[in-house]
């Protein structure tokens, strides 16, 4: 290689333009935190966990609105968003080989089943209010409870039932709705960084991560705010801290398969990956693994997890963090070049289609989904008699 | 009663039967495995039935005169600064044993494509002929495609907002005329044509000499076909680093460069 470049001088040649920009790791981002928002809700939905009980609920309806804000980005992404239709119509004879024809169908039964979950878990505090109110709000709060208002033992036990099943059913789809994205990416064998069949295992590894990231920063928030306690549960923020953690360990050991396989024992990519590694050596390491993984590692596994402030600390990174492994993987992927000498450059535009006002702009659809979800569910109720449940039973 | 039954009946039964016929239209016109312009059997979107069309680029001739580039880009209506074949050229050895290397790429339309499988809307495909197209009036523009192919040979067409690519001039070829780059090849270095005619030139060339097709390892048999590929060609086009603007960090030629740009220059 170093002998070929004093014999070969590239004198012309054409930049390439490459087609995905930051719309792109920004959904990655979005439905990957729901995947894990809704893993975490289903901790005590579908796995009986009574640990996470009083968060499941909160953990459920953020999984709805991040994926109810995420495939915006997709649309945005698209150079004809006014041809959304021609996906449904045709091309069907593609679907066992574009995984994003799989994609788009996941995207749109995942947030069908949270809601229908969210509405038999919060049903019987429908009918409650139901019976409390009077007029529109009496009307509001019979529609959303499907018109049953029926509360005998058996029925919440039938609602209990029902939201087993969709928890249960919920999991694979939460898993296949952001490991098709991995897979997207993996499938695409010319591209070095992205062809692995490990992508999905490392997108759903980080999902995990980012998504117990983000529900650390918001569920306090919501509990010291909002909720009719006004009290942030310290024991939790330290439980998911540790459970942060053990997702950090799977996601690094992901990683680590991934790159010391992709780096060392590859065929000839593995010198353009190495190149492009070792450009972004320094803020790679200090920042991706130092600051934004193993920095939140040590916070959740010692007893720096009693500490709520440096917990938030850690979630936060840890949500940035893997804002910045989508970036680098998406975008660093096609920096590498395939047909021309040299890395290509991109940066974001500042407005348009596909530009950082955008994704702001999208960031803000979520701010707003947040509080329509929080106003209109009783979120706070079913959380507070969990909590009450717990201290009776000790 | 009997006659609001009736009415109710007859109301009833026109809706059902209306949307039923709405349904089942709009289905019959609307859904399909391919794209209506395959459906339709359109001579455009099948090709040229028994015949394989494919390209063979003789380096032995080739000049780097971009006389192919130009006329692509006029031929195809091609936006300014994109293109769809483009030859690359290159300095290969070290003075005073020095040549030029010309690299003419183009879409490989490939026998076995990365793009067509991955497009959700099935905007692309092969045609029967074997030239890979685009019906850019039913890309939505995700870029897939463009992701997928392995020779940086798609973009985004800055006019139509589809992904576009060199489609072989198939509305040249479907009308007995030559690509427009075949036709203009001042060396004769570009060869096309239908490799099942055993009497055509490209199925000479490639019967009776050692040809090579780019990147090979990945899987995507190539349809496009060079003779005298320099293996170095490949590995430039591979490689991470500007070896250009290396040799002139090297060589100094930076101060020449910023001033013949005319940037400034303090030494």
């Amino acid at each position: 290689m170093d002998n070929l470049q004093h014999v070969a001088t590239l004198i012309s040649s054409i930049t390439i333009e490459k087609p995905w920009g930051i719309d792109v790791p920004n959904y990655f981002w979005f439905t990957g935190s729901s995947a894990a928002a809704f893993i975490i809700s289903s901790f005590a939905h579908v796995f009986g966990w009574e640990k996470y009980k009083p968060i499941a609920g909160v953990a459920l309806l953020m999984a709805f609105v991040l994926l109810v804000a995420a495939p915006l980005n997709l649309i945005d992404d698209l150079k004809q968003p006014g041809r959304v239709l021609n996906f449904f119509m045709y091309g069907w004879e593609n679907f066992p080989t574009s995984p994003m024809k799989w994609g788009v169908l996941l995207l749109m039964a995942y947030p069908i089943l949270i809601f229908f979950e969210a509405q038999a878990l919060y049903r019987v505090y429908f009918v409650k209010n139901a019976q409390k109110s009077s007029g529109i709000k009496k009307l509001f709060h019979t529609a959303f409870a499907f018109g049953n208002m029926d509360i005998s033992k058996e029925a919440l036990e039938k609602d209990h039932k029902r939201g087993f099943m969709l928890g249960a059913i919920g999991i694979p789809l939460a898993l296949a709705v952001h490991g098709y994205t991995g897979y997207i990416l993996g499938a695409v064998h010319a591209n070095v960084m992205w062809h692995t069949p490990l992508m999905p295992i490392i997108f759903l590894a980080s999902a995990m991560v980012s998504g117990t990231g983000l529900l650390i920063i918001l569920i306090p928030l919501f509990q010291r705010f909002l909720s009719e306690r006004k009290k942030v549960d310290n024991e939790m923020v330290a439980t998911l801290a540790k459970l942060l953690s053990w997702f950090i360990v799977s996601d690094l050991v992901m990683r680590f398969l991934w790159l010391t396989f992709s780096l060392t024992f590859a065929n000839g990519e593995k010198y353009a990956l190495y190149s492009y590694f070792s450009l972004h050596f320094v803020d790679t390491l200090w920042i991706d693994y130092v600051l934004c993984l193993f920095v939140p590692l040590v916070i959740g596994f010692t007893k720096l997890r009693n500490t709520p402030a440096v917990v938030y600390f850690g979630g936060i990174v840890t949500a940035i963090g893997v804002w910045l492994f989508r970036w680098n993987t998406v975008i660093g992927g096609q920096e590498i070049p395939r047909t021309t000498p040299g890395f290509l450059h991109y940066s974001a535009p500042i407005f348009g289609q596909d530009s950082i006002v955008a994704i702001l702009s999208n960031w803000g659809i979520l701010f707003a989904l947040i509080c329509a979800v929080l106003l209109i569910f009783p979120w706070d109720e079913e959380m507070e008699d969990c909590y009450e449940g717990a201290e009776n039973a000790k | 009663m009997g006659q609001d039954n009736s009415r109710r009946d007859f109301l009833r039964k026109g809706l059902a039967t209306t949307a039923f016929a709405m349904l089942a239209t709009s289905q019959a016109d609307a859904m399909s495995l391919q794209i209506p312009g395959r459906d339709e059997k359109n001579p455009k979107y099948i090709g040229q039935k028994g015949k394989h069309f494919v390209m063979v680029l003789d380096l032995r001739k080739c000049i780097g005169c971009q006389a192919c580039t130009s006329v692509c880009k006029i031929e195809n209506e091609v936006p300014e600064d994109q293109f769809r074949t483009f030859v690359t050229e290159t300095e290969l050895g070290e003075f005073p044993d020095v040549r030029k290397g010309f690299l003419p790429q183009l879409c490989n339309h490939c026998e076995s494509p990365a793009c067509v499988p991955v497009c959700p809307t099935g905007a692309t495909f092969k045609r029967e002929d074997g030239i890979v197209v685009v019906d850019n009036t039913v890309c939505w523009g995700c870029g897939y495609c463009i992701s997928a192919c392995p020779y940086d040979k798609r973009y985004f067409n800055k006019r139509t907002k589809t992904a576009d690519k060199c489609n072989f001039c198939a509305q040249r070829v479907d009308k007995g005329l030559l690509p427009a780059c075949v036709e203009t090849c001042i060396g004769g270095a570009r060869v096309f044509g239908d490799i099942n005619d055993k009497n055509s030139d490209v199925y000479k060339l490639v019967s009776n000499f050692s040809t090579n097709v780019l990147k090979e390892a990945q899987g995507t048999r190539p349809q496009v076909f060079y003779i005298n590929l320099d293996s170095r060609l490949e590995e430039l086009s591979s490689s991470t680093q500007s070896l250009d603007d290396i040799v002139k960090a090297e060589e100094g030629f930076q101060r020449e460069w910023m001033k013949a740009r005319g940037g400034k220059d303090n030494g």
